[in-house]
């Protein structure tokens, strides 16, 4: 082993759009080549350096970690590092091509190592004290640089490269890519002498690396860079710059230098004109480095044997890098607290007991007592009490905050004021949070506002300063459409035609593309199976997983001291947050204690609709203190009205809450749990229903275990009760308990369990049937279920929404819309508003606000159901669409406005935004307009009056001196020049510019249609009897395409027809004729069988359906047989839905097209790295769904 | 001066690397390897999946006593070897 190759320039796919292999993946190959030290040098980052590290010591392969930085061009003009300073970089001064000075191109062979725009790059690797430096020489090349875009100068790398002692903590190699092998290459021979010379200076440990990847002139060029560094006594290694794993991952590579380049594919563009950059074994290597040395076998064993020197001061401790690899003490890096923090979280304990009224509860001091010894003995009272001081701090600036996770298990949490749920009351346990058992960090998440979020970060970073915080990272990986988007970039293909491909595919990974166009009707009749479209596809699922870019992670972060910023490289994420190259599991491994800071919509909406009711009806409300057993709350949950409420307003969710009937927060937390697919995959759902209605009996294992399962009816919801059974069958303790349970989620973990379960419980006494009977119980769990803490802290703000919606409908529906919490668009919101009798007041520039406001309308008195009665919603400036934040806030400024040319003056809209403002009625009530019949009204004033005037104020400002111009000198418009707009042109305009059907529901304008053919109508359907098949219509609100059981992807589509919701199924026999039109349209006809799943529950299974706008066509065009003939038509059947379902270990099956992602929550936070786009999203489509088709 | 010419030749391989090869009825001997080189093809304009590489020589060789440089070609598609040109 001792004469092995060590590769010391590997990138591996962390370096983005650059390299192709994971880490794991480049060690593995490694060990089988027999090789027993492995670098890892990505490019402009340590991104995946913890991953190398690990997988380093699991193979047994000593690691070495640096980075493939690239050279700053400016440093290599001279001034360029100020005057009067005398720094290590102005010995590369006077010209020379360390970086972006103009080369000559090669001609001939024309394949040139890079071209001019590429900057110059040297390898750094950290000697084996010298992670620290290595991690702060990363962290400034990203200060230095622009985002996306580091670099470093000579003097930043001298600056890092020696220790405090001056001893060595970096190794520089400067390869064929850096100046020196660039004047090399280029016969530049004076010139590279003199920067060999420069760097040697500054660098004591420099080393020059030669490579040979049998392109043109390659293994010339590292002759003659041998023969300088040998005449300057400087040392050689060899390297093969790994980019790949094998050879054929080539045109991956290909594409990839084309994305990243913005180029399409050509020979110029190319990074590496050969195949070879891939990791070679020992033998091929060694013949490289005969290649080079001609045929001189002393100078290339000479070549090999500094390579093996310089990788063996470079091997790197992996426990050092990666504490947590040491299982038994790890060293962890927890913040420092000023005090001695074990007796000030046992004195904030004490005056929690105190608070909540717990002194006297012998349960919850035993409890407080077990918790304590845990965190004492873990060396974890810093983290609490640091954690404690931030949600202090954020509740202190005013901004709603909630516990979330298992960490509500834990009574400290609650008593320090983390949380606000009592883990006693709901048997919450802490061993699902934290236990002596369990490696790792315990995790506290807590949701604040997500429109608050980054002034919590800000404060956060304040408090500690940036030295001990960074944010913590996430790669944003290629999935089918992004995949797509680039390979068809770098084939050349037309942006417009690009997109189109895209969107059409739904949110699959970008291995599952070919593999979708076959599996999926609306895909393949699509046209897009086209040969010509083979390659794109092909290399697209070859790109699948690759790391595309960095992003802030949606929650995470870290809470070090001040020796943060030398475990951690730090960058500067899209909105300057100082952000760690690692990613969540990195920084635990990396020992690394991380807060999880999510901002949630919900909590916004909360915010927000208490706030309105505070300015409009003067009333304070602490939604904290609202009893949780209000009955009208639950009667509303109870009738499925909760279109709006956080967690349970989708129409599955609807459907659950109808059979469910919750009535206390318990009924809320099993509703929660129930439903997820594990548990809608292992049919918990029926037994608990059927239990808890008392058709059925509850039935237990065993009597000892009724305790554990009472709750729920014997049913088991919680990972809290599979520990609790485990626990009393076993005797051994919930700690222990709760690893088996995660063992739980594997086959071999599950064999294993069984293994150990069995015969303990056997011991303990259990009969063997009994023993069977509860191992069939947690078999059928398997790895699903839902944390009951977790739940338990949901609830709270379900429920909270909810008596919102109840009793202050407006208020509520007010903060949904302005912060766009749940899956509908806010039109179904609207719509929702209207059902409960809220009304829904245009725009109106002199009432209008920032944001959606609630006004007083009338008493409040409606009929039943309609409990929003007496308040109104006005529709806010910053609904119209490409109004711009700085018009936003003139517009509200400036009311109250006498007429459109006072707005113009004083507001200052562009003129788009202006002419949409009449459009949609923001002037209707200021000059007594109304869109509709006569259209003709000479003398009066119209909408259309008002738009021919925007644009003769238009003319008349003078350009660059808006609103300069004094009132009343503009063109003179005669009122009812024009036609007024019609009724539907109105919505029209409402929907193109506002995204919602203000004034009108859609439905409305085909009420003559729907009547003429008999469809039902939703307010209808409890009254059709089961089995019936009727015509129903309605706005597309939803499509989803969730897990469910069968292993079918199952369509389920909701549309609204101004009279309520309609759920319609459509199997996978019906999609080979539904699937392309229920995708691809908006209003929609469907023909259905009624089926009653519940006293208040109806759905449809579709069998056939059409778009109604095409109907309304042929009516219009044809007639009413027309329609008549079209409906009546038999579909050919056709094949459904292929793909192989994914079969779970416990047996159950879900299509690989189904939609069973991450908890709704998790995709709350991710769009809240991007500031809020203009969407004009009409309804929600689930990521298993497809897009619209490309046009045939 | 170097000639381009693209003809089809018959080469016998030695180690990896060309030994001897029959250009226009006359046997060459490879004397000595100057310079060897590997081009990835451009596959993304071939509809090929894996269109091959295609690997260079430049060789002194003679037929007879004068030493001349050949640049031969191998495509690993294809099989075939060229010779693209020469400096004699």
């Amino acid at each position: 082993m001792t004469h092995a190759f060590a590769h010391l320039h590997v990138a591996s796919a962390f370096s983005l759009r650059y390299g192709t292999a994971f880490p794991a993946a480049l060690v593995r190959r490694a060990a089988e080549h027999g090789m027993d030290t492995l670098a890892l040098t990505d490019r402009d980052g340590l991104y995946g350096a913890v991953k190398h590290v690990i997988a380093c010591h699991e193979q047994g392969v000593r690691p070495v970690v640096g980075v493939d930085l690239a050279l700053d061009g400016a440093s290599a003009t001279p001034g360029s590092s100020g005057p009067g300073s005398s720094t290590p970089d102005d010995l590369f001064g006077g010209g020379l091509p360390s970086g972006r000075t103009p080369r000559g191109r090669h001609s001939g062979h024309g394949h040139g190592r890079g071209t001019a725009a590429d900057p110059a790059r040297v390898v750094v690797l950290a000697h084996s004290d010298g992670w620290a430096s290595l991690c702060r020489l990363v962290t400034a090349a990203h200060q230095a640089g622009e985002r996306g875009a580091p670099y470093v100068t000579p003097g930043m790398v001298a600056e890092h490269a020696t220790g405090p002692d001056g001893g060595p903590r970096l190794t520089v190699l400067l390869g064929p890519r850096s100046g020196v092998g660039r004047a090399v290459a280029e016969r530049r021979d004076d010139q590279a002498r003199a920067l060999l010379a420069a760097w040697r200076a500054v660098v004591p440990d420099l080393v020059v690396e030669v490579s040979d990847l049998y392109g043109y002139r390659d293994a010339n060029t590292a002759a003659r860079m041998i023969g300088l560094a040998d005449s300057m006594g400087v040392p050689v290694v060899l390297t093969n710059a790994v980019r790949y794993l094998d050879a054929a991952d080539h045109q991956v590579g290909n594409v990839l230098d084309a994305a990243r380049k913005l180029v399409p594919l050509d020979g110029r563009h190319l990074d590496d004109p050969t195949a070879h950059a891939y990791l070679k074994d020992g033998a091929e290597m060694a013949r490289v480095a005969a290649r080079i040395c001609g045929g001189d076998t002393g100078r290339a064993e000479r070549l090999l044997a500094e390579t093996r020197r310089v990788a063996g001061r470079c091997v790197l401790d992996p426990v050092e890098i990666a504490p947590l690899l040491d299982p038994e003490r790890p060293r962890l890096h927890l913040p420092e607290v000023g005090e001695d923090p074990v007796p000030l979280l046992r004195r904030r304990c004490e005056e929690g007991l105190a608070r909540r009224g717990l002194e006297r509860s012998a349960e919850a001091r035993d409890r407080l007592a077990a918790e304590l010894h845990v965190i004492e003995k873990k060396r974890l009272s810093g983290y609490f009490t640091s954690v404690a001081g931030i949600t202090d701090m954020i509740r202190a600036m005013g901004v709603r905050c909630a516990i979330r996770g298992s960490g509500a298990g834990s009574l400290v949490n609650y008593l320090i004021g983390i949380g606000e749920v009592n883990p006693i009351e709901h048997g919450l346990l802490m061993e699902r949070f934290l236990s002596e058992g369990r490696k790792g960090l315990p995790d506290i998440d807590i949701d604040v506002e997500s429109a608050r979020r980054l002034d919590c970060y800000r404060a956060i970073l304040d408090r500690y300063g940036e030295d001990r915080v960074a944010c913590v990272s996430m790669m944003e990986t290629y999935r089918a459409r992004s995949a797509i988007r680039d390979v068809g970039a770098a084939m050349g293909l037309p942006p417009h035609e690009i997109d189109v491909i895209a969107k059409a595919f739904p949110q699959v990974r970008a291995r599952q593309i070919r593999a979708a166009l076959s599996d999926l009707p609306e895909l393949r009749d699509s046209g897009l199976n086209d040969r010509s479209l083979e390659t794109v596809f092909r290399l697209a699922e070859r790109l699948d997983g690759l790391p595309r870019h960095i992003a802030l992670h949606p929650c995470g972060v870290l809470i070090g001291n001040s020796t943060l910023r030398d475990r951690t490289p730090v960058e500067r994420s899209l909105l300057e947050f100082p952000m760690s190259q690692f990613d969540k599991d990195d920084v635990e491994e990396a020992g690394l204690l991380k807060l999880d800071v999510l901002g949630v919509r919900m909590q916004s909406a909360l915010a927000y609709a208490l706030q309105e009711v505070e300015r409009v009806e003067n009333r304070k409300i602490d939604l904290d203190a609202v009893p949780r057993d209000d009955r009208e709350t639950y009667d509303m949950i109870r009738r499925s009205r909760t279109i709006g409420c956080f967690q349970i307003e989708s129409p599955g969710q609807r459907e659950l809450v109808a059979k469910l009937e919750p009535r206390t927060m318990h009924d809320l937390i099993v509703d929660i749990s129930l439903f997820r697919p594990g548990p809608v995959n292992s049919d918990m759902v029926t037994p608990y229903l059927e239990t808890r209605h008392g058709f059925r009996e509850a039935r237990y294992p065993h009597e000892s275990l009724r305790d554990a399962l009472r709750e729920t009816n014997g049913v088991v919801v919680f990972h809290e009760q599979v520990m609790k059974v485990i626990d009393v069958m076993t005797g051994s303790g919930l700690s222990e308990a709760d690893r088996a349970r995660r063992a739980l989620g594997t086959p071999e973990g599950r064999e294993a369990v069984r293994a150990w379960f069995v015969p303990l419980a056997r011991e303990n006494g259990y009969a063997h049937d009994v023993v069977e009977r509860a191992w069939k119980v947690l078999d059928a769990f398997g790895g699903f279920g839902f944390c009951k803490a977790h739940a338990a802290a949901f609830a709270l703000p379900t429920y909270q929404s909810a008596w919102l919606k109840r009793h202050h409908t407006a208020a509520f529906l007010a903060g949904v819309l302005t912060h766009d919490p749940g899956m509908y668009p806010s039109r179904v919101i609207l719509d929702e508003a209207r059902q409960c009798g809220v009304d829904v007041l245009p725009l109106d520039v002199n009432r209008s606000g920032k944001t959606w406001l609630v006004e007083r309308t009338g008493p409040a008195e409606g009929g039943p159901g309609e409990f929003g009665r007496g308040y109104g919603l006005r529709v806010p400036f910053s609904a119209v669409r490409g109004v711009s934040g700085a018009e936003v806030d003139r517009m509200v400024a400036g009311r109250p406005y006498t007429s459109l040319a006072d707005f113009w003056e004083r507001a200052r809209p562009s003129r788009p935004v202006a002419e949409r403002i009449v459009e949609v009625g923001g002037f209707d009530a200021l000059h007594g307009l109304r869109p509709g019949e006569p259209r003709w009204r000479p003398g009066r004033l119209t909408r259309r009056d008002l738009i021919a005037q925007v644009g003769a104020l238009d003319r008349g400002s003078p350009a660059g001196a808006e609103g300069q111009l004094p009132m009343g000198f503009t063109e003179h418009v005669m009122p009812g020049e024009l036609p007024e707009m019609t009724e539907a042109e109105a919505v029209e305009a409402e929907l193109e510019i506002l995204g919602m059907d203000v004034s009108h529901h859609v439905m409305d304008f085909y009420r003559d249609l729907l009547d003429a053919i008999g469809v039902t109508r939703a307010r209808d359907l409890l009254r059709q009897r089961n089995g019936a098949e009727i015509l129903v219509a309605g706005v597309k609100v939803a499509t989803q395409t969730p897990a469910v059981r069968s292993g079918q992807r199952v369509i389920f589509t909701t549309l609204d027809d101004s009279t309520g919701p309609i759920d319609l199924t459509f199997f996978e026999s019906v999609q080979a004729h539904t699937a392309a039109t229920v995708f691809g349209s908006w209003l929609l006809m469907a023909r259905g069988v009624v089926r009653r799943t519940g006293g208040r529950a109806v759905s449809l299974r579709a069998v056939h359906c059409w778009n109604l706008a095409d109907l309304d066509r042929v009516w219009r065009t044809q007639g009413l047989d027309a329609v008549r003939a079209l409906i009546s038509e038999v579909p050919v059947p056709g094949a459904g839905v292929g793909g192989r379902p994914i079969e779970y270990g416990n047996g159950f099956r879900v299509s690989p097209y189904s939609d069973n992602g991450a908890p709704p929550a998790v995709r709350e936070g991710r769009f809240l790295g991007q500031p809020s786009a203009p969407q004009r999203r009409l309804w929600h489509a689930s990521s298993g769904s497809s897009g619209p088709p490309p046009g045939r | 001066m170097s000639r381009l010419y693209g003809d089809p030749i018959e080469v016998w391989v030695r180690d990896g690397h060309p030994a001897q090869f029959v250009w226009r009825d006359r046997l060459y001997t490879v004397r000595e390897i100057q310079d060897h080189w590997v081009v990835a093809r451009e596959w993304w304009k071939t509809s090929d999946a894996d269109p091959g590489e295609r690997r260079f020589w430049r060789v002194g060789a003679a037929a007879g006593k004068e030493v001349g440089t050949y640049e031969l070609r191998f495509d690993t598609a294809s099989g075939g070897w060229l010779l693209l040109r020469a400096w004699d």
